[in-house]
């Protein structure tokens, strides 16, 4: 049981770690740098 | 102190210096895809590898896909990890009928290893000994001991190219990063290292363990084998410090002699210090490289002059005993206080985290060093590829605050560093404090699993438990010991320390690099301030040790500090 824990936070930690970059590359893309 | 301990320290940091520029070059070239001395045997290889794997090495990645293809590679591996040490006791190579790991009480530490190992940290609450099988060892923690590294130097060119190159959109590719780093830079000098390690009495070997009679008494002694060599190299070379033996480098048969001593030493920051001369050749400014070395010279010889002199004190608790040679406790006298000393420090300016003494029994001060160089996020030199990507964000909050200073919009290499970059740069530095102190407040205020664990009360309890997880979300790896950390609270907590200090770091790093990939170069002007120059060494390493300071000095008044004025 504890094995379908702990793997389904690993996965979970990972998708986090992707919504993470999407946020990033969305705070990038409202922010205009200078020409 | 001595003049032979100093010769030694100097001799070391010479040894640095000479193979900084050989090994950045040969970087670059591998990096660039030029032509290297390894080319004819291993460019079949890299072919074989990506025909294998079916990855066009001709396609460049924007930060974004560079970014998932580095999470998926790391999820993907860290699971399999996890799933070989639950399941190694069916498996082969395994002569010592070991369970797998946690079958026998369950405190998370399978998690923990998987954890540890893919981060690059090799955190180790288990001992390895009579935990891991010879094919977890070498299928499992010695695959990860390469491809984490690897991962970090991809990860460092990858923001190298995000500076060097001009109005483009991508940084590189990932399979293609991840495979020269392998095959080029880790696979052939750990071959060549492993035999040297070898020929220095090393154990290779995958014969059950030894049972040795002992002298003194009618019991026996059981001694430990397997496949060490091979694993040892790539421990240091890779910066990732996870031990064969529980002993780690103070075991005499992961490092035998002074020389085998030596060697690990300058296999922790041989690739990083050669990273700094990639940085400038690839960005055309190779005195930018240099100013950037000299910043971690000048904080390695800071923190090595404090601990030598630390431990050369002796301790005063044992004031009228004969302490001529220092504080001897938990060192090995084969290896006496300058090495010890050297040891520390180097393995924590880096994020290796092997350990030739035990950092617990240092003096209040001398431990400090060890613990307050991870909190300076292991810049000095620092990890394979995460030092470079990690100094090069204080060296985007220097050129800002220089910016600032003078009124102008900062620019770093012709690089206009703007609101975006420093809000990334930030996100980057506060995670790692943020997870620290919030995991060492929720533990030092919990006697029932945080505090009960501890061998030692007051402010040296705190220290042991601020350390493993100031070493944790760092992945950095070493032990201050003291704790036992092999608990489902421990085991869980600094799995995910690690996680968070690994790759919610590197996402708003690869973020900059992303951003600044794309802009122009801007003429410099008399407003530009020099990045190659003194001065700017001077800044980096104030604005380093200042957010160092400021974040973490409290804590540390309460742990070390105090400790030290208690006596």
């Amino acid at each position: 049981m504890l094995d379908v824990v702990f793997i389904a936070a690993t996965i979970g930690f990972f998708v986090i770690a992707v919504a993470y970059v999407h946020a990033c590359e969305k705070l990038r893309g409202g922010e205009r740098n200078e020409p | 102190m001595t003049l032979n301990g100093w010769l030694q320290i100097f001799f070391f940091l010479a040894l640095i210096l000479l193979v900084t520029k050989p090994l950045g070059l040969f970087m670059a070239h591998v990096f660039n895809g030029e032509r290297t001395f390894l080319d004819r045997v291993l460019r079949p290889v890299e072919r074989l590898i990506y025909r294998l794997t079916r990855v066009d090495a001709q396609h460049e990645m924007r930060w974004t896909e560079y970014a998932v293809a580095m999470l998926l590679f790391s999820a993907v591996s860290m699971l399999l990890l996890y799933v070989l040490q639950r399941v190694q006791g069916f498996l082969p190579f395994n002569p010592q009928h070991l369970p797998g790991v946690d079958s026998a009480a369950f405190t998370g530490s399978s998690f923990n290893n998987a954890s540890s190992f893919t981060t690059n940290t090799n955190w180790q609450s288990y001992v390895p000994e009579v935990t891991m099988s010879y094919l977890t060892q070498m299928a499992g923690l010695a695959y990860h001991n390469f491809v984490s590294a690897a991962t970090g130097i991809a990860l460092a060119i990858a923001f190298i190219r995000g500076i060097a190159r001009r109005e483009m959109q991508t940084i590189g590719n990932f399979w293609v990063d991840v495979t020269r780093a392998t095959v080029w830079v880790l696979l052939p000098f750990c071959l060549v290292g492993s035999l040297v390690l070898v020929s220095q009495g090393v154990i290779q070997n995958l014969r059950p363990y030894d049972t040795a009679q002992l002298v003194d008494a009618p019991s026996t002694q059981l001694i430990a084998q397997g496949p060490v060599a091979s694993q040892e190299f790539i421990k240091q070379w890779g910066t990732n410090g996870g031990g064969f033996f529980n002993a780690n480098s103070a075991h005499p048969f992961e490092n035998p002699t002074p020389l085998t001593n030596l060697i690990a030493l300058f296999s922790i920051f041989a690739i990083s210090a050669g990273l700094t001369y990639t940085l400038g050749r690839m960005t055309g400014s190779q005195k930018h490289g240099w100013a950037v070395w000299s910043a971690m010279a000048v904080l390695f010889l800071a923190g090595v002059l404090v601990t030598y002199a630390s431990e050369a004190r002796g301790n005063p608790l044992l004031a009228g005993t004969d302490q001529t040679s220092g504080n001897m406790e938990g060192k090995e006298v084969r290896f006496g206080i300058a090495n010890s000393a050297l040891f520390a420090t180097v393995t924590t300016d880096a994020s290796c985290g092997a350990v030739n003494a035990m950092h617990d029994s240092f003096t209040p001060l001398g431990g400090l060093v060890p613990l307050a160089n991870i909190m300076l996020s292991e810049v000095v030199f620092g990890g394979v590829g995460a030092g470079l990507y990690g100094i090069l964000i204080f060296v985007v909050l220097s050129v800002f605050i220089a910016g600032l200073m003078v009124g102008r919009t900062p620019e770093y290499l012709g690089k206009k560093i703007e609101s975006y970059d420093v809000k990334m740069a930030m996100l980057v530095v506060l995670v790692f404090p943020l997870t620290i102190l919030v995991l060492t407040a929720i533990s030092s205020v919990s006697p029932s699993f945080g505090t009960s664990q501890l061998n030692n009360p007051g402010p040296h309890g705190l220290s042991e438990m601020l350390y493993a997880f100031t070493s944790g979300t760092g992945n950095n790896g070493s032990a201050f010991a003291g704790i036992s950390a092999n608990t489902l609270w421990y085991n869980t907590t600094i799995g995910i320390a690690m996680l968070v200090g690994r790759f919610m770091m590197i996402i708003p790093m690869l973020a900059i690099a992303g951003n600044l990939v794309g802009k122009k170069i801007v003429p410099s002007s008399l407003g530009t301030f020099p990045v190659t120059t003194p001065l700017f060494s001077t800044l980096l390493v104030s604005v380093i040790v200042i957010v160092g300071a400021l974040t973490f000095f409290p804590v540390l008044s309460l742990g070390p500090i105090v400790e030290e004025l208690m006596f």
